[in-house]
């Protein structure tokens, strides 16, 4: 198309046309804009909350839920010298959600223990799912050292899993020695 | 974290589409009726009027919602594209034009929003299937490389002087 050759009454409409139309772009653009940055976030109740397990009542175990069950605090807990002792369900944690795609989830550590290395061969935590995810807090008698974060799990809707806690002390554990761990449960 | 695309967005598509629709039907004018650069100018309109909505209820309408009327919108920019192309084809006759049109128009405006489309998905959890994926980008190489082969200026000057 040879541009030269519209006549002037086209190039009029022409000009018409592409001036209103650089008009209606650029105030759609600027209210796009406007609208991505009006962009609000509500907080809404969580579909992935814990819930107590079986065991709690049960081996000296205590678990407490706060109000929104995102925190779940476990107390008295026992570890025997050389033995290792498990909790197969202290608290489970569950998906509710019944519709949309699943979650992942994964355990995390958050506050790395240093109390009483010495007393304390590990204290293991496993998320009992479709396949296991082992997050190992574990002391050479002078130290806590972890394995770090999990992979991550796809948690299937209206599913619920335990998260498992084994224990072991050192042969030669004072009584009463304690040690605090603080895991997250990242959920995505 | 990348910044998702608003469902707005494809409105914003729409709109440009109608435009360009608008300018190119004018400056095609004596193969189109002279009202249809005016109607597209309108529909871009009614676009603009789609995002103000959605501007002022925000909260009030959900994502679901703002995403099936934006998309709704631009399929119907999209049609429009793809009824031109069939207008030059079936009522016209002008199988160069309609070729010209079909490379240089409607096929990359429809990549281009599949391509949106698909990345909109991604950020919301439903991805397209890989097998769908791969044939959009072969498709995409196979039509450049045609549009750029047998759509050469020389040649299409020699088909045009032709009809």
């Amino acid at each position: 198309m040879n541009l030269k050759a519209i006549p002037f009454k086209r190039s009029a409409k022409l000009l018409a046309l592409l001036l209103t139309s650089m008009l209606i772009a650029t105030v759609s653009a600027i209210t796009y804009l406007q609208l991505t940055m009006s962009s609000t976030v509500a907080v809404y109740k969580s579909n992935v909350y814990f819930v107590i397990g079986s065991d709690n009542g049960t081996k000296n175990l205590e678990v407490e839920l706060d109000s929104t069950k995102t925190t779940a605090t476990l107390t008295g807990l026992r570890a025997y010298p050389n033995a290792s002792f498990t909790y197969s369900d202290p608290v489970k944690v569950r998906n509710n959600a019944t519709t949309g795609s699943a979650p992942q989830i994964r355990l995390a550590p958050d506050v790395n223990p240093s109390a009483n290395p010495e007393d304390f061969e590990y204290v293991k935590f496993l998320l009992n799912g479709t396949s296991a995810r082992w997050l190992n807090f574990t002391s050479n008698s002078t130290a806590w050292s972890n394995t770090g974060t999990t992979n991550w799990i796809t948690i299937p809707n209206s599913t619920q899993w335990s998260i498992a806690v084994v224990t072991k002390a050192t042969a030669g554990a004072a009584v009463s020695a304690s040690v605090t761990i603080t895991i997250k449960v990242d959920v995505d | 974290m990348a910044s998702g695309l608003l469902p707005e967005f494809f409105a914003l598509l729409g709109i440009d589409l109608f435009l360009m629709l608008s300018l190119l039907t004018c400056l095609l004018d004596d193969r189109v009726p002279k009202a249809i650069p005016y109607i597209y100018q309108i529909a871009a309109l009614v676009g603009y009027g789609h995002i103000l909505v959605s501007k002022d209820f925000f909260t009030v309408f959900g994502e679901y919602m703002r995403f099936w009327y934006c998309f709704i919108y631009l399929l119907v920019s999209l049609a429009n594209i793809v009824a031109v192309n069939i207008y030059f084809a079936a009522v016209k006759k002008q199988w160069t034009l309609a070729k010209v049109w079909s490379g240089a128009v409607s096929f990359p405006t429809i990549l281009i929003s599949i391509f949106f489309v698909s990345n909109y998905s991604y950020l919301q959890g439903v991805p397209f299937p890989l097998l769908l994926q791969i044939a959009l980008v072969v498709a995409a190489i196979i039509m450049g490389t045609s549009v750029a082969i047998f759509l050469s200026p020389g040649a299409l000057r020699n088909k045009f002087k032709e009809e």
